[in-house]
């Protein structure tokens, strides 16, 4: 028996006896403009946002030869391209992950603790790197969502993150810092 | 009535509206946010409706809170966390103690949160000997000064790059720097370490999802995904007007919340927590608690007039609009919440009386209403409080005196002319001006004309 829980209960039930003025009903136009090509529009919002797309299976060697400390997600989509991992979370200079999908709207990945490899991999690393397959994205946030529900509905993972660039800061004099408390630097590259 | 409260009001505010290196901050500031919201909004095809659809979601949850509170509460346990209810700020307080000692923690984490800034949770954990640290930059900065959040989004906005570096010079020690991304890898290193070492992650919420029982939470920096991955316990400090019906009310939420607050398209880091850490799971907390707080939220509920007010995102625009937060600044308040909605919001969620003056802190511009994504009335609202200030016999009986006078003289011509001619000669003679200080104090009072408008119109008005 919470008392708490009963008088908080009962005082919301007794508040709302009278009904409040309702506001004016949405029309049904579109409240974001339509997304003609998703890829293009991806690339061009994570490029915006600082982002890097590595484009090539060379080009990712090359990244990768930057990294001596590497953690990774252990997924099979992973270890076929970055390998196995040499350092944990902790320790790691660079986290790689694959992920739930991306949103071409915002430029966005979206991770949970099951695409991602727990919680921490994605954002206490000074490097992210996601792994991806361009069928991974989709055009906007409500498409994200749906497919998330249908992905996990009732098994829902303990967390999920849609993650839109790097970590970044701007609370003193709104001038931009990059890493503030997550990655400094996201980057993405795509398997297929 | 004059209350202390009042008092501390009225000279704050007289002191920072004269303090010209204040407004050139501010105004900096806020202007490169307008430029950014300006563009944020244009990344929506129809901001208008997009601000209705908001505003119909949170008024079917929030005229029907009963039913989500319990559907959240229910998924929530389901999913492995458990929930508390706090009718006070005091309540509040004691679960978190009582979680702090259970857990046997030392040191608290937190990630940016207005709900516990508004139940003074870190001095209490202070007071019980557990070491708590603001982890979200402009939080780290306030609580290192010593200071409130200047703003509920942007801790100091007040606060010059240089202010900063004097602060973290004297208070940590630090070389003098005028790089603000050296200012913030300085408070990264050394928070760095006290995520490592928390044993518990305090955080609010953003939005409550009632049909997942999750939590969501906004940030740029990642202090929030770090005090809710890495410490072994986590607290989330809801309040109950936090809940939405549906996970996929997001799409809508989170890039109207981001537009509003900064003019992003959507911030950084949008998370959501569902419970603790699953056998399938490699790393979380073992233990996931919602808090869920109303603290006076039950009787703005009440108030069907005003009740929409509880539909806040807690997004900051209707600060940035104000004019005269723009002048006064967000300390002068001297409440957790600052600006328009704070105005409306404390004399119902604190003391009616003390709070009284408030509502008067407004030109009725409408700007807050017009800039709000949820579309809470509140510029009426202001007005509505000024008027239940009155009924309830809090305004200054002086006040009160006057504008009955006023009342009286404007029934009627004759009384209205006599009125004018005494004031006209009343200001001629430097009568009137002494009574008028406030105001002339720091501005001049041009003397009126000898004639007045009346007295034109009845000369040459007709032939004109």
């Amino acid at each position: 028996m919470d008392i708490a829980r009963d008088n908080i209960l009962q005082r919301v039930r007794a508040a709302l006896r009278v009904e409040a003025h309702r506001p004016p009903a949405p029309t049904g136009t579109p409240i974001f403009p339509p997304i003609a090509d998703p890829e293009a529009r991806f690339r061009e919002e994570f490029a915006a946002l600082k982002g890097d797309i590595i484009e090539n299976a060379e080009k990712l060697r090359v990244f990768l030869n930057g990294f001596s400390k590497i953690a990774t997600d252990g997924s099979e989509l992973t270890s076929k391209t970055v390998g196995e991992p040499n350092a944990g979370v902790r320790e790691c200079d660079l986290g790689v992950t694959s992920c739930d999908c991306l949103v071409a709207q915002t430029g966005s990945v979206v991770v949970s603790t099951l695409s991602a490899g727990g919680r921490a991999l994605s954002v206490l690393p000074p490097t992210h790197l996601v792994i991806a397959r361009r069928e991974q994205i989709v055009p906007d946030l409500a498409t994200a969502m749906t497919l998330l529900r249908k992905r996990y509905d009732r098994h829902w993972p303990s967390t999920l993150s849609v993650i839109t660039g790097s970590s970044r800061t701007a609370d003193i004099e709104k001038i931009l810092v990059m890493g503030a408390h997550g990655p400094k630097r996201l980057a993405l590259y795509f398997a297929d | 009535m004059t209350t202390a409260t009042l008092r501390q009001f009225t000279r704050d505010a007289t002191v920072k509206t004269a303090d010209l290196r204040h407004r050139a901050v501010i105004q900096k500031n806020i202007a490169s946010y307008d430029a950014a919201v300006a563009r944020g909004m244009t990344r929506f095809a129809d901001w208008q409706n997009a601000r209705s659809h908001a505003a119909a979601i949170k008024w079917e949850t929030i005229n029907h809170l009963d039913h989500y509170l319990e559907q959240f509460e229910r998924n929530v346990l389901t999913n492995g966390g458990h929930v508390f209810w706090a009718e006070t700020a005091a309540d509040a307080r004691e679960h978190v103690l009582l979680l702090a000692r259970r857990h046997g923690v030392h040191k608290v984490v937190k990630s940016k949160s207005m709900t516990t800034e508004e139940i003074h949770l870190n001095e209490a954990l202070e007071a019980a000997d557990i070491h708590t640290i603001e982890t979200d930059l402009g939080e780290y900065i306030c609580q290192i000064r010593g200071e409130p959040p200047y703003h509920i989004v942007t801790p100091v906005m007040h606060l010059t790059k240089s202010d900063i570096a004097r602060t973290f010079q004297e208070k940590l020690g630090a070389p003098l720097t005028d790089s603000a991304e050296e200012l913030a890898m300085i408070a990264r290193a050394n928070l760095r370490r006290e995520f490592m070492t928390a044993d518990m992650g305090i955080t609010g919420a953003n939005f409550a999802i009632a049909d997942t029982g999750m939590i969501a939470l906004t940030e740029n920096e990642g202090n929030a995904r770090l005090s809710f991955s890495l410490p072994p316990v986590h607290v989330a400090v809801v309040g109950i007007e936090k809940l939405i019906p549906r996970f996929e009310d997001l799409a809508l939420f989170w890039p109207l919340l981001s537009t509003s607050g900064t003019g992003q398209a959507i911030t950084v880091y949008n998370s959501l927590i569902g419970g603790p850490r699953q056998a399938r799971e490699v790393d979380g907390p073992r233990e996931f608690y919602v808090i869920l707080l109303d603290n006076g939220r039950t009787r703005l509920l009440a108030d069907p007039e005003q009740r929409d007010a509880l539909h806040c995102i807690r997004c900051g625009a209707c600060l940035n609009a104000c004019p005269v937060y723009k002048n006064i600044g967000g300390h002068a308040y001297g409440t957790t919440y600052q600006g328009p909605i704070g105005s409306v919001i404390t004399p119902h969620l604190r003391d009616a009386r003390e709070w009284s003056h408030l509502p008067y802190a407004s030109s009725l511009c409408g700007a807050c209403t017009d800039v709000c994504p949820v579309r809470i009335d509140l510029h009426h609202h202001l007005l509505h409080n000024r008027r239940n200030a009155v009924q309830s016999r809090f305004d200054n009986p002086v006040q009160r005196i006057l504008f009955h006078a006023w009342f009286w003289a404007m029934q009627s011509s004759t009384r209205y002319a006599i009125a004018g001619k005494l004031g006209n000669l009343a200001l001629r003679l430097g009568i009137a001006q002494p009574l008028l200080r406030p105001w002339t104090a720091k501005r001049e009072f041009p003397m009126p004309p000898r004639h007045s408008f009346r007295d034109y119109w009845r000369q040459h008005g007709h032939r004109a």
